[in-house]
């Protein structure tokens, strides 16, 4: 298929599904967006066809086939996923996994041609016995603490099966490392924007970010271009946490591991339902993606890890002294 | 920044008007915004008061980042810190030098360009042998190229050793490792006797354990590197392990908690390497050009090669063990 003529996106309203319903619009006027959402975002280009849909209800699937039929659609990008973890476990189940399931057979009803879906190199999982560069083939084994990636990777195990089952759609999937810039704003942002850091005492662990136009610049090429596969999506380099925090000008607050978790616990648990490892094992352990191949399929990134993360600090300092 | 040299553009040749309009340029840039600084504390002159605020900033802020607040930052893409290591490379010259007064030969024998994968016996907790032989090849091979020695799991990634390890060129032991290390073409060092090595006790010295499960061969048949055996001697003997004491070892996620002459009766000081007189000896390359690339599948032919390496690698601790005079000298 060549480039599709209709794009519908599912999660308006989250920071990825915003800015690729803007970049496409400004970018490729003739094309037309459909887009899907639980609640009409606050503010919204006049251009977009809005619908309704709620991805907990047990009919969604139907309602969104409905939707994608009438508006004959070729195309679904499917970012309905929340980027801060709720402490609600069973809601979290029904967006991510359920949620999933229903726009899978959806597009399956509407025989629509492509799906990309947005999933996260976090799936891989903060492991001490990971090597230093992950490749999509690596198997997802997640945290066992945190629920949100649980859910994902079931999500994408379920999204596997059903690729095979449906051969004649093309399926691409982004696993996007941590997004940085100017405009995010997730837990990961908002970990980094404390006035003191908290960090694992004796790690001091590689990371590595993806600039948010590099990320939504990989999502449009993989919804107008045939890219089918999965693809690690993040920027080239990685960087030590402790010179991250040092660049941004951060007060460091080291902590031995049994410290900070039995400390971080209730908050912990109160805000995104996990114990702190859930987190702060992404702090500890490696967990860096090779991105040649997305490099490859979507083109070099502009930013690298250590600009993406100035990038981010100079906004936020703007921001401070305004 | 503030205080760099002044007329720094002054070196620029003179009618260059773009460098000098960009130098004072930078130099109004340094004096509104002067670059922000951890206090350091002044050393306290005779007569003047100990400013115990400024110690304090200074030790929280020194533990905060584990004691490498001088580093750089600009690492590779496994870790490696370039300034670190230059900055340790005078430590690491000196214990080569004069402390272990290392015995080098064989060089020659490796390629004149990586990349190439380098077997050696292993021995002790800590990864001097490793961080030895890295040295020598950085020293003593004319491309003065720095190779990276593979550590294993729980010494990777044990509190405070990983982030030195990492700057220092260490890379978790693992396949995938391995074989990105020596597609960018790099002398690759690899102790596949892994804990066995270091576990050794004292009286099992230079016996060279069984090498892991021919992932090694496997690597080299499967990029197509040279494998060069070494035998290192000396090792054993910088901290000789009398005894593996288990039961505290489960509390701290270690493999036993080793106990030498000097620890843990001496605390941090048991980390001190006793000064042995140490020998390395490079072999030469095992010849595996004859061998189609596939041929890391056949098992049998796998384990024949690993036995010959393993016998190889000991037969050179066995020369380096009858050449060198005594364990000191």
């Amino acid at each position: 298929m060549a480039a599709p003529g209709v794009i519908a996106v599912t999660g308006l309203g989250t920071f990825l599904g915003r800015g690729l319903v803007e970049r496409l619009l400004a970018r490729s006027p003739h094309l037309r967006v459909v887009g899907l959402d639980h609640k009409r975002p606050f503010r919204m280009d006049g251009r977009v066809r809005f619908h309704r849909v709620d991805l907990t209800e047990p009919t969604a699937d139907g309602r969104i086939a409905e939707v994608l039929e009438r508006e004959r659609v070729e195309a679904v990008v499917h970012t309905a996923f929340r980027s801060e973890p709720t402490a609600d476990l069973e809601l979290d189940h029904e967006i991510e996994t359920i949620g999933s399931l229903h726009v899978m057979h959806a597009c399956s009803a509407a025989k629509v041609k492509r799906l990309v879906v947005a999933s996260s190199t976090m799936l891989y999982g903060p492991r001490p016995d990971n090597p230093n560069f992950l490749s999509e083939s690596h198997p997802l084994r997640g945290h066992p603490d945190a629920h949100c990636v649980r859910n994902r990777v079931e999500m994408e195990s379920l999204l596997a099966d059903w690729r095979m089952r449906h051969p004649d759609t093309e399926v691409t999937v982004l696993r996007h490392g941590w997004i940085m810039g100017p405009s995010v704003w997730s837990r990961v942002t908002r970990y980094f924007s404390l006035p003191i850091v908290p960090m694992v005492l004796g790690y001091d662990p590689l990371l590595q970010f993806v600039h948010e136009e590099d990320c939504l610049h990989a999502f449009e090429r993989a919804v107008l271009a045939p890219n089918p596969g999965v693809y690690n999506v993040v920027g080239p380099g990685v960087a030590p946490l402790s010179t991250l925090l040092r660049l941004a000008g951060k007060r460091i607050l080291a902590l031995p591991a049994a410290v900070l978790y039995r400390m971080a616990y209730y908050p912990s648990q109160a805000q995104t339902g996990d114990p702190p490892a859930a987190f702060y094992d992404y702090l500890r352990w490696l967990w860096i993606a090779d991105g040649a191949r997305g490099f490859d399929a979507f083109g070099e990134p502009v930013y690298t890890t250590k600009e993406a993360w100035i990038s981010f600090v100079s906004e936020r300092r703007m921001r401070r002294y305004r | 920044m503030a205080d760099e040299p002044r007329g720094a553009a002054g070196e620029q040749p003179e009618g260059d008007d773009l460098s000098r309009a960009l130098g004072s340029l930078r130099r109004e840039i340094r004096a509104r915004f002067p670059a922000p600084r951890a206090p350091v504390p002044r050393r306290a002159g005779p007569g003047a008061e100990l400013d115990w605020g400024a110690v304090f900033a200074d030790v929280r802020r020194r533990i905060a980042t584990l004691g490498m607040s001088e580093r750089s930052g600009e690492v590779d893409e496994f870790g490696m810190d370039e300034v670190v290591v230059d900055r340790l490379r005078p430590l690491l010259g000196l214990l080569f030098e004069h402390w272990f007064r290392v015995d080098l030969a064989g060089v020659e024998a490796l390629p004149e360009r990586g990349p190439a994968l380098l077997v050696a016996n292993h021995s002790g907790l800590l990864p001097w042998d490793g961080l030895m032989l890295s040295h020598a090849i950085e020293r003593f091979h004319p491309e003065h190229e720095r190779s990276r020695f593979l550590v294993a799991d729980w010494l990777i990634t044990l509190p405070f050793v990983q982030p030195y390890l990492a700057r220092l060129g260490g890379v978790r032991a693992c396949r995938e490792n391995a074989e990105r290390l020596l597609d960018a073409g790099r002398f690759v060092i690899a102790f596949p006797e892994g804990v066995k090595g270091a576990a050794k006790v004292f009286r099992e010295r230079y016996r060279v354990k069984r090498f892991g499960r021919g992932g090694v061969v496997r690597v080299a048949l499967e990029t197509g590197v040279p494998l060069v055996p070494v035998g290192i001697v000396g090792a054993e003997e910088a901290h000789p392990l009398l005894f593996k004491w288990s039961t505290p070892a489960r509390a701290v996620g270690l493999p036993f908690v080793p106990v030498t002459p000097t620890f843990p009766w001496l605390g941090a000081l048991g980390a001190v390497p006793l000064p042995t007189k140490w020998v390395i000896r490079i072999g030469e390359p095992l010849a595996l050009d004859h061998l189609a690339p596939d041929a890391g599948a056949d098992e049998l032919l796998v384990s024949r090669l690993t036995e010959e390496l393993r016998s190889r690698v000991q037969s050179l601790v066995d020369v380096a063990l009858a050449e060198r005079e005594s364990i000191w000298a």
